[in-house]
């Protein structure tokens, strides 16, 4: 996969939303496969987001509350949000306690549909002639 | 306000042409003290926020820009996290906590009446000096932890914001605080030595991914003064700016998925050629990380439902979901 087209969208939308300090993009299964990080330690993070992405997948059936749209973790030094990234995947947005919450929710569902369409291939086109 | 006197949006009071006032936002809540608003003033923009007034008076702003005045009451040396604690359940759902910290004696009347003003002035220096898209009132009696009180006039917070930015617009180094990221350089021994604290922690801080907002909110300290730190800072050697944080085209949600590596391309190409652009193709991915099961090589757990195996790798690490001690940042 091009991992570099993946961390061009992470980086922008680090770029995008004032706030956001690290991203990590990881399969369901808790592994990492692309990090913008810089003191976080993405293995950790992503095996932690995995794990509350599936705890957290069951609350919403359990409600009857249909998909699940993103996990907000918010303490007294930032907050993380987690997102389902198509069927296989997940990005970990790491924000400061000024973290945009609402530019980022209304920035990442772009985002998000562009990473899934790199991390599986989905609505591939032709090169059309220049 | 005339027909002929509505304010002009959207407004950015730095950037080229730099302006030194807070443009028609400073129009728009003049207008609101002079009419006695208590309630809200949403200010839609980069990064945007609320101005909190009672009766014609301003006794809080709020933004993503800028920490409030909680942020700088727990850094280091200032109220500790348990306190805060304490004193937010028995205070805050009754709109007393400001009232509560100081009977607690967390901190003094005057030193928090001070500091609520200085938050209040740095976060207005920031709404004032980013984006401005339009801005509309609430009126309902403003909700805020930390109201100043007695509340600030207008005129005189508009006059503190346009001192900050005149200032702003004369740095050497021209660092725009929600826009340029700074790196420490790497210095000798004996000018680390001649460092004082505040310039230890930005530097250690300072890794090319922070602004000066960023800065902020991890130091707890103003804007407006760790731009001007940072700015001495440069004049010094110390610090290097760049790259610049930017607000990157965000692709359309309906029509074909763009990748932002795409659109800036096309961009670029359509000043250049002006026709309809290209799309690469996206190559069909390789398979995504997936953890085998042990015995067949690798250092991978045992398959197991996704959540499962994450968290089995968890505990392996020996992450016990530790609770932070208090002490604030």
């Amino acid at each position: 996969m091009d991992t570099e087209a993946l961390l061009a969208e992470m980086r922008a939308l680090r770029d995008s939303v004032a706030g956001i300090t690290d991203t990590a993009l990881a399969s369901r299964d808790g592994l990492i496969i692309a990090a913008d990080t810089a003191t976080i330690d993405p293995d950790n993070l992503a095996a932690l987001a995995a794990s509350a992405l599936g705890v957290t997948q069951r609350m919403a059936a359990e409600a009857g509350h249909g998909t699940l749209r993103e996990i907000v973790v918010s303490s007294a030094g930032g907050h993380i949000v987690t997102y389902p990234v198509g069927r296989r995947a997940l990005l970990a947005v790491v924000g400061d306690p000024g973290l945009d919450l609402p530019r980022l929710f209304r920035e990442s569902r772009a985002v998000l549909a562009v990473l899934d369409q790199l991390l599986t291939g989905a609505g591939s086109r032709p090169v059309a002639a220049e | 306000m005339t027909e002929s006197q509505e304010p002009v949006f959207p407004f950015r009071a730095t950037g080229g042409p730099r302006r030194m006032t807070a443009g028609p936002l400073g129009e728009m809540l003049t207008e609101y003290a002079a009419r006695g608003l208590s309630g809200t003033v949403r200010v839609i923009g980069d990064p945007g926020g609320l101005v909190h007034f009672s009766q014609g008076g301003v006794v809080a702003v709020e933004t993503p820009g800028a920490p409030g005045p909680e942020l700088l009451l727990s850094r280091p040396g200032q109220i500790s996290g348990s306190s805060w604690a304490l004193a937010y359940a028995a205070a805050a759902a009754g709109g007393q906590l400001t009232a509560e910290l100081v009977r607690r004696k967390l901190i003094g009347a005057a030193r928090l009446e001070a500091l609520l003003r200085i938050a209040l002035a740095d976060a207005m220096f920031v709404l004032t000096a980013g984006q401005v898209d339009s801005c509309e009132a609430e009126v309902a009696e403003p909700v805020c932890l930390l109201p100043l009180d007695p509340p600030a006039d207008v005129s005189w917070l508009l006059a503190e914001t346009s001192r900050r930015l005149a200032v702003l617009t004369t740095l050497p180094s021209q660092l725009v605080p929600d826009r340029d990221r700074v790196t420490a350089k790497a210095r000798p021994l004996d000018q680390r030595a001649r460092l004082d604290d505040a310039q230890r922690d930005v530097l250690a801080l300072a890794n090319g991914r922070r602004t000066a907002r960023d800065l902020a909110f991890a130091l707890g300290r103003g804007v407006f003064a760790v731009t001007g730190e940072l700015d001495r800072m440069h004049a010094a050697g110390l610090l290097a700016i760049g790259p610049r944080r930017g607000a990157a085209p965000v692709p359309p949600l309906t029509g074909p998925l763009v990748t932002r590596a795409e659109t800036a391309a096309a961009g670029h190409r359509a000043g250049t050629a002006g026709q309809a652009e290209a799309v690469r193709e996206i190559s069909p991915p390789r398979e995504l990380p997936r953890r085998r099961a042990a015995g067949r090589g690798g250092a991978h757990h045992a398959e197991a439902a996704p959540s499962g195996s994450a968290l089995l790798r968890v505990l392996r690490l020996g992450f016990s979901n530790p609770q932070p001690s208090d002490g604030g940042h």
